[in-house]
């Protein structure tokens, strides 16, 4: 069955065509939410959210083909809702807390990538993580993120420069 | 900028190798699945979000302290009828009973609180007396104590549903009200389906129910590990649970140690509760820093009644400290131990391969280099991988950690530039607290 055919399934309900369709594309839809959510059961749970979300949703999707633009903007959505109401979460139990990973199995100039990257303001930090972890294009960045071509330029230029700053700028020659 | 994009590009590797769980699409015909029975009601992402806040608070935040009150809670078992009411005839709590229903039919009921010096534990339940609603899909994230002036926040809890999901109970955890208070509010906020309504619960504290608390002291001491100054400032122990608090070095020194480019951070601190010679169980920590310096707490379960001896025993400090070193390299076996912050680094082999430069090195355990370089020739190399990380175990207990730093390119004169070190150290240092 062609993705035509499931979409019209799916828009009169139909539930097995609606997870068909995400499972067509299931490693770009977990990949996607795993780059936000960072580990497997919140990326799960962002899918899981998003599908609710589809499938009460699908029956206002106009433009069929734009089924999975639009339902990879929904996706995003929820795991940014989702990090956010995190750090809601935190902040009411007050706990400012810092505290390094002394992760043993993580390669080092990794651990240092996450570090740097987390400097970044997170509009910066997400494009970055489309564009270079997940290699998407300029345009299919701006569609899913839903701002213009040129600011997604803008801010993988401007990100770029503030993470080679970042990591070019805790100079060795400080001792 | 070509090497910054590199190493992005390198998470992408990382990110194609991820396998997508096989539960996947499973999981989601069962959301899809379980949306077919609460359909009508349109639970939505709200509830997920919500339940997702919970478990968060419950896992997120107070783990350890969740599973001791999951563990009392399976303990009181139906913990609104029997055991509160016994506890409640020791004197251990007040019960409320009163209730709220709500538009649609729902009730609130608040069955009682408990109050002591760490803690006010809230007895609550959420029930459809026609038996259709399913209440865990109600949305509950905000709800709190209001008092005389100040509101009084949910800090977690643990709620069980019946089979149906038409009753859920919950024990919760707020912030003790004040002394000053008389009356409080219990105020919850319902949302769901065509509903979104604040519920209130009004009663009188009852002080002569509080528990209060058996022991409150100051301990007021210091333990000295590498010269960081542990101060482990009180010890407050309810009927509910035990709470330790304190500070490590204050803001004058942790500013001096920044000037002096000497900056480190609490990784972890490890201590044990001793009462009557008995290790106390953790259930919960916490650490950060702010104005006042780095503050810890950490709480234990309850001591025993019969208390006659109490003792704090330390056990390892982990601190992340800048180093920035360089140490000069051979290529070759020779190039022995350095001694970096007290820790020794034995460095056991320096060698070229295919155009790469490879360093082997051994710490002890619980040493990290978190942050590391090469200097080949005065250019900057990060670190391409870590090979055969490898644990070694010796006599005496110790264990050895060995592995190989793999860096891009050679060099004439290399140097191992470390910024910054993560390393634990252990003390078996012990305060008594005298008990009168």
């Amino acid at each position: 069955m062609d993705t035509k055919q499931l979409i019209k399934r799916a828009k009169k309900g139909n539930k097995e065509a609606l997870v068909k369709l995400i499972m067509a594309q299931e490693k770009e839809y977990y990949k996607l939410a795993y780059v936000y959510m960072k580990n497997k059961d919140d990326a799960l749970d962002a899918l899981e959210d998003m599908i609710l979300v589809l499938y009460e949703n699908i029956g206002k999707l106009r433009n069929e083909d734009k089924f999975y633009s639009w339902s990879k903007t929904i996706l995003v959505n929820r795991c940014k809702k989702m990090l956010k109401d995190r750090s809601k979460v935190v902040l009411i139990d007050g706990l400012s807390s810092e505290s390094y990973e002394g992760n043993l199995y993580r390669k080092e100039d990794q651990i240092l990538l996450d570090k740097h990257m987390s400097k970044l303001s997170e509009k910066h930090q997400e494009v970055l993580k489309l564009r270079y972890f997940l290699d998407l294009e300029y345009n299919t960045i701006s569609e899913m993120l839903k701002v213009p071509l040129g600011t997604v330029k803008s801010r993988i230029s401007i990100g770029l420069n503030k993470l080679k700053e970042s990591l070019g700028g805790e100079g060795y020659e400080r001792s | 900028m070509k090497e910054v994009e590199n190493i992005l590009k390198n998470r992408k590797k990382e990110m194609d190798n991820i396998e997508v769980p096989n539960d996947l699409e499973d999981r989601l015909l069962r959301a899809l699945r379980h949306k077919k029975v609460i359909k009508k009601k349109r639970a939505n992402w709200k509830v997920r979000v919500a339940a997702l806040l919970i478990i968060f608070l419950l896992v997120g935040y107070n783990f350890d302290t969740l599973a001791y009150y999951g563990k009392k809670l399976i303990g009181y078992d139906t913990v609104m009828n029997g055991t509160l009411r016994e506890l409640n005839e020791l004197e251990k709590g007040q019960i409320i009973g009163k209730k709220y229903t709500f538009d649609n039919g729902i009730i609130l009921t608040l069955d009682g609180i408990m109050i002591d010096e760490n803690q006010m534990l809230a007895f609550y339940s959420l029930e459809d007396p026609s038996g259709k609603i399913d209440v865990t899909d109600m949305t509950m994230s905000q709800n709190n104590f209001k008092g005389l002036i100040e509101t009084y926040d949910n800090s977690g809890g643990k709620g069980k549903s019946s089979e149906d999901g038409t009753e859920i109970k919950w024990i919760s955890s707020f912030e003790p009200p004040r002394f000053f208070e008389r009356n409080l509010s219990f105020r919850f906020n319902l949302i769901g389906e065509d509903i979104s309504e604040l519920g209130e619960i009004s009663f009188k504290i009852d002080r002569d129910k509080a528990m209060g608390y058996s022991i409150k002291k100051t301990i007021n001491k210091k333990v000295e590990i590498e010269g960081k100054n542990i101060l482990f400032k009180s010890i407050t122990a309810s009927p509910t649970t035990t709470v330790i608090k304190g500070s490590i070095d204050d803001i004058i020194s942790l500013a001096i140690d920044e000037i002096k480019g000497e900056r480190y951070r609490a990784n972890q601190l490890n201590f044990d509760l001793i009462a009557n010679g008995k290790v106390i169980d953790n259930q919960g920590s916490g650490m950060s820093t702010n104005l006042k310096g780095i503050t810890f707490h950490k709480e234990f379960d309850t001591l025993p009644t019969d208390l006659e001896s109490l003792k704090i025993k330390f056990k390892s400090l982990s601190v992340v400290e800048d180093v920035g070193k360089k140490v000069s390299l051979k290529k070759g076996k020779d190039n022995g131990n350095i001694e970096i912050l007290g820790e020794t680094i034995s460095i056991d082999d320096v060698y070229e391969k295919n155009g790469e430069t490879f360093i082997s090195l051994t710490t002890e355990e619980d040493t990290i280099l978190t942050i590391v370089y090469l200097l080949a020739d005065g250019k900057k190399v990060k670190i391409e991988e870590t090979l055969s990380d490898d644990y070694e175990k010796k006599d005496m207990g110790s264990i050895l950690h060995n592995r190989t730093f793999r860096f891009k390119g050679t060099g004439n004169e290399l140097k191992l530039y470390i910024e910054k070190m993560t390393y634990t150290k252990e003390s078996d240092k012990e305060i008594n607290i005298p008990i009168d």
